[in-house]
């Protein structure tokens, strides 16, 4: 294959991938008059940094970020906390009815969330959990995905330091925690990142669980208020920039696990 | 005939360590899937009337939903082939030897961990008819305007929702054609085979698992989306971009019919395994061994 071919193709997808973004941002300090004016403005006169201001005086954007930061990161602490525990009895114990859970467990992954979305919001209202942070967190505390993940990364893990620890007398806590948890470091860094920026990104239940604007998740408050005030584009740009910056920087420090992490979910 | 291991003594571990996922895949997996299913006997505004299966003959001969089935069968294939072919395409070049092979890597999976909040709300903007930058970047230099959103819905919405996803499925088919042994092209090589010979002949067949695995997860995304329709196009113009999930959630939650609601997504779900279960039946018999 000719170098230059090969350039001008990937070259013209990142532009493409990466021009709308940089919109996106030059958007965002646009004024109102810049943003509907008939020449489209790519580059604004004087960058409008108040934008930032307006949005949190005219939504409660403020309270937006706090949900999305409580959220995610209680539901990435669950994970953290449940996935590989899980993932550890099924990679190394032995006990009845093992196969018959791992199989309930596996159906799971072929429930898509829709299929829950109907009867867990009528379980919230049931509970009066409707509205509130236990009823946005619930739902994902763990998952069959993280917990194939982290059993993956324990069957390799010798049977020997495990039976080592329990002779010298170490409880089966203990062992968990002292001998298993410190060797999956690795996967634990790629369950964590994935589970944080997916929930973070995470629309449909945070849009049907809440029902006041101060309850809402950055993407549900910023698309309410770009329906409230569809030609505010300079503030709703604002809002992705800041729903967009932290998952980016995250992604940007990170991505070797990122690429690590979904390539383990394409090898089967 | 239980293997006799060092861990037997250590059942009572094991069930106390699972308690917590019993509890939860129970409380919020396994008995939501019952009441949907249980839901979707019921009419009603409280659903509380049995109807046996009224709400699926209802559904079946519905043009709405039918409607909304095909629009979601239309949108998903344009999401598969999209997939598999820039997909492909985009992991074939970034495999070279190139400088700067981390930076279009990076940069091509940004997309992919970005709400569908932003990807949506960013692209209703660009190709708004009125307000958005590409009508009035075409106007200001005298080309004539398109109304994506108005001739072409549907495959607007698929072309956003790829642009969002090449980069994941780029990721996959690059773990595939790393797990490709170098020995075989260079067996080609050295018989004579070009690089366009060693595609077909190697690359390809030898890709043919995660070509599934990428096909799979396509269709199952593709019938799921939700936020391309609430977002950009609002199901419109007219039903031409009803996805079955917004369907769903505007019977659920804006007609308050939660009796219908279920019975479609239980209909939807049966489509999705369905699916899935044709696709990886296929793919087993057209595997290819060396």
């Amino acid at each position: 294959m000719r170098k230059w071919l090969l350039y001008t193709l990937l070259g013209l997808a990142s532009l493409i991938t990466v021009v709308p973004l940089l919109y996106m941002v030059s958007l965002s300090l646009q004024t109102e008059a810049e943003t509907l004016s008939a020449n489209a403005v790519l580059v604004p006169d004087s960058p409008q940094w108040g934008n930032y201001a307006e949005l949190f005086t005219r939504a409660p954007f403020g309270d937006f970020i706090v949900n999305s930061l409580v959220v995610a990161g209680a539901i990435t602490l669950a994970h953290l906390l449940f996935d590989p525990l899980v993932g550890y009895v099924f990679a190394k114990f032995r006990f009845p009815l093992r196969n018959t859970l791992f199989v309930a467990l596996l159906a799971t992954l072929m429930v898509p969330f829709f299929v829950r979305m109907i009867p867990l919001y009528v379980l919230m209202a049931n509970m009066g959990w409707l509205n509130t942070y236990q009823g946005l967190i619930t739902p994902f505390l763990m998952d069959a995905f993280g917990i194939f993940l982290m059993r993956q990364f324990i069957q390799p893990i010798p049977d020997d330091l495990i039976s080592a620890a329990r002779i010298d007398g170490a409880s089966e806590l203990r062992v968990y925690w002292s001998v298993i948890l410190p060797q999956t470091r690795p996967a634990l860094a790629v369950l964590g990142l994935f589970t944080f920026v997916f929930q973070w990104n995470e629309f449909l239940w945070p849009l049907v669980a809440t029902s006041t604007p101060e309850m809402r998740t950055i993407p549900v408050g910023l698309t309410l208020f770009n329906q409230e005030y569809f030609t505010l584009w300079h503030l709703t740009a604002a809002g992705s920039v800041i729903l967009f910056v932290p998952t980016a920087v995250l992604f940007v420090l990170t991505q070797r696990y990122f690429v690590r992490g979904i390539a383990l979910t394409g090898l089967k | 005939m239980r293997p006799r291991t060092l861990y037997g003594r250590y059942a009572r571990t094991a069930y106390l360590f699972l308690l917590p996922a019993i509890l939860f895949f129970a409380a919020f997996f396994y008995l939501p899937i019952g009441n949907v299913v249980a839901t979707s006997f019921r009419t009603g505004p409280m659903a509380d009337q049995w109807t046996g299966l009224g709400n699926y003959t209802q559904a079946v001969t519905d043009p709405a939903v039918q409607h909304s089935f095909l629009v979601t069968a239309g949108f998903s294939v344009m999401v598969v082939l999209g997939s598999i072919v820039l997909g492909l395409a985009l992991a074939l070049a970034i495999d070279q030897p190139l400088k700067g092979r981390v930076v279009f890597r990076v940069v091509l999976l940004v997309p992919y961990l970005t709400s569908v909040a932003i990807v949506g709300l960013l692209w209703r903007n660009i190709l708004d008819p009125e307000l958005g930058v590409l009508n009035r970047a075409l106007m200001a230099v005298g080309l004539p305007t398109q109304q994506w959103l108005n001739t072409a819905p549907l495959l607007t919405i698929a072309a956003v929702t790829l642009w969002q996803s090449v980069g994941y499925t780029m990721v996959l088919f690059l773990a595939g054609l790393q797990g490709i042994p170098e020995t075989y092209h260079e067996a080609a090589r050295i018989d004579g085979a070009d690089a366009w010979h060693r595609f077909w002949r190697i690359s390809l067949p030898l890709l043919a698992p995660t070509t599934l695995f990428v096909s799979v997860m396509a269709v199952i995304s593709g019938l799921q989306a939700f936020g391309q329709a609430y977002i950009i196009t609002g199901g419109g113009p007219g039903d031409a971009t009803d996805l079955s999930v917004f369907h769903i959630f505007n019977v659920a939650f804006r007609t308050r019919d939660f009796g219908y609601s279920s019975a479609q997504s239980v209909l939807l779900l049966i489509v999705i395994v369905a699916f899935t279960l044709i696709q990886l039946r296929a793919g087993r018999r057209s595997e290819v061994t060396y």
